[in-house]
């Protein structure tokens, strides 16, 4: 009989587990961010901290893309912050796993907060509970140092690395979305502000195609705002 | 160039920051019932509802095929590891098949 290890037990160590596939995708992004960043002349230092106090994936490439492309340091901040405005999204809607907390305790799990935070939140309501403060700093904390090390790893392999794209790997993080959408789903009331959200991303970068970071705000946005006014909840 | 990428790493992580505690802030001051809490309620579906959106028009018509694979596992197993793998197996297939023609 094996004693029941009390750490494998906690909410750090639950939340660590569930966020494992969703850290494995996020490597072979951050491996390409940490390969791309050095091949452009970041040392492997600035490549390992920008992926540490940024902490975003498609902010990170752009803002990289902005200072090679010649644009300035200006340019590369706000296309970043653009890229990155939709975390406070994310931020608002875990409120209820910060309040009453000490303030160094919000400031590290504010830190700690991405994409992958939507799908723990409801990987916890799957179970029928909410997700506590521990279970998303689990989570959270073990996705950065996984996300560290891949930029590391990528910035060291900088020299030439196997085409993943035929390996479908760069499709890891869209499915990952793609397969989140059943869970989040809601039931009819979800039929409108979804295809508003959707709708407003596809006319917006029609328009503006070079402003996705924009388009997403803005399509998650008004979909929020259309659940919002639709007064059919019961 | 080294100094540019210092100033842009630094300034886009303390925004990044700013950007993420504004959130939780921002929140602790609206109603907890009515519209804003229906919003607030529906945003993170409607989020994950524009990433898709965005990465659907990035790709093409084998990130689309992909796409609905992804969906009906995700719908019928609710398991995120499996609906990944199928997504990309499926990826790595399609585009196995478009090489070859």
């Amino acid at each position: 009989m094996t004693k029941p290890n009390p750490f494998l037990q906690t909410d750090v160590a639950l939340g660590a587990r569930d966020v494992i596939p969703l850290a494995l995708a996020a490597m072979s992004y951050g491996a390409a961010f940490g390969l791309l960043a050095v091949q452009s002349g970041f040392s492997i230092l600035q490549s390992i901290s920008m992926s540490a106090l940024v902490f975003g994936g498609s902010a990170q490439l752009v803002a990289l893309d902005q200072l090679t492309a010649g644009a300035g340091a200006v340019a590369a901040i706000l296309a970043g912050a653009a890229l990155n405005l939709r975390i406070l999204l994310i931020t608002a809607s875990m409120r209820y796993a910060f309040e009453g907390q000490p303030w160094w305790k919000i400031l590290i799990g504010a830190h700690l907060a991405t994409d992958a935070s939507i799908a723990l939140m409801q990987s916890a309501k799957n179970r029928g509970m909410l997700a506590s403060y521990w279970y998303l700093f689990g989570g959270g904390s073990f996705l950065l140092l996984a996300w560290i090390l891949s930029a590391g790893v990528g910035s060291l392999l900088s020299k030439s690395i196997p085409n993943p794209e035929r390996f479908g790997l760069d499709f890891a993080i869209v499915a990952a979305f793609v397969a989140l959408l059943p869970n989040l789903w809601r039931g009819r009331t979800d039929v409108v502000p979804w295809s508003v959200a959707a709708g407003t991303v596809i006319c917006f970068t029609a328009m503006f195609p070079d402003q996705s970071g924009f388009a997403l705000i803005l399509g998650a946005v008004l979909g929020a705002v259309t659940a919002g006014v639709l007064t059919n909840d019961e | 160039m080294t100094n540019e990428i210092w100033i842009t790493l630094l300034a886009l992580g303390g925004v990044s920051f700013a950007i993420r505690l504004g959130g939780f802030l921002l929140a602790q001051h609206l109603p907890q019932d009515g519209p804003w809490a229906r919003g607030m309620e529906a945003l993170p579906g409607c989020l994950v509802a524009s990433l898709v959106a965005m990465m659907m028009i990035k790709g093409g018509p084998v990130e689309w095929g992909a796409g609905v694979v992804v969906f009906l596992v995700a719908l019928k197993t609710r398991n995120l590891p499996v609906s990944m793998i199928a997504g990309m197996l499926c990826v790595a297939g399609l585009r196995g098949l478009v090489m070859l023609n």
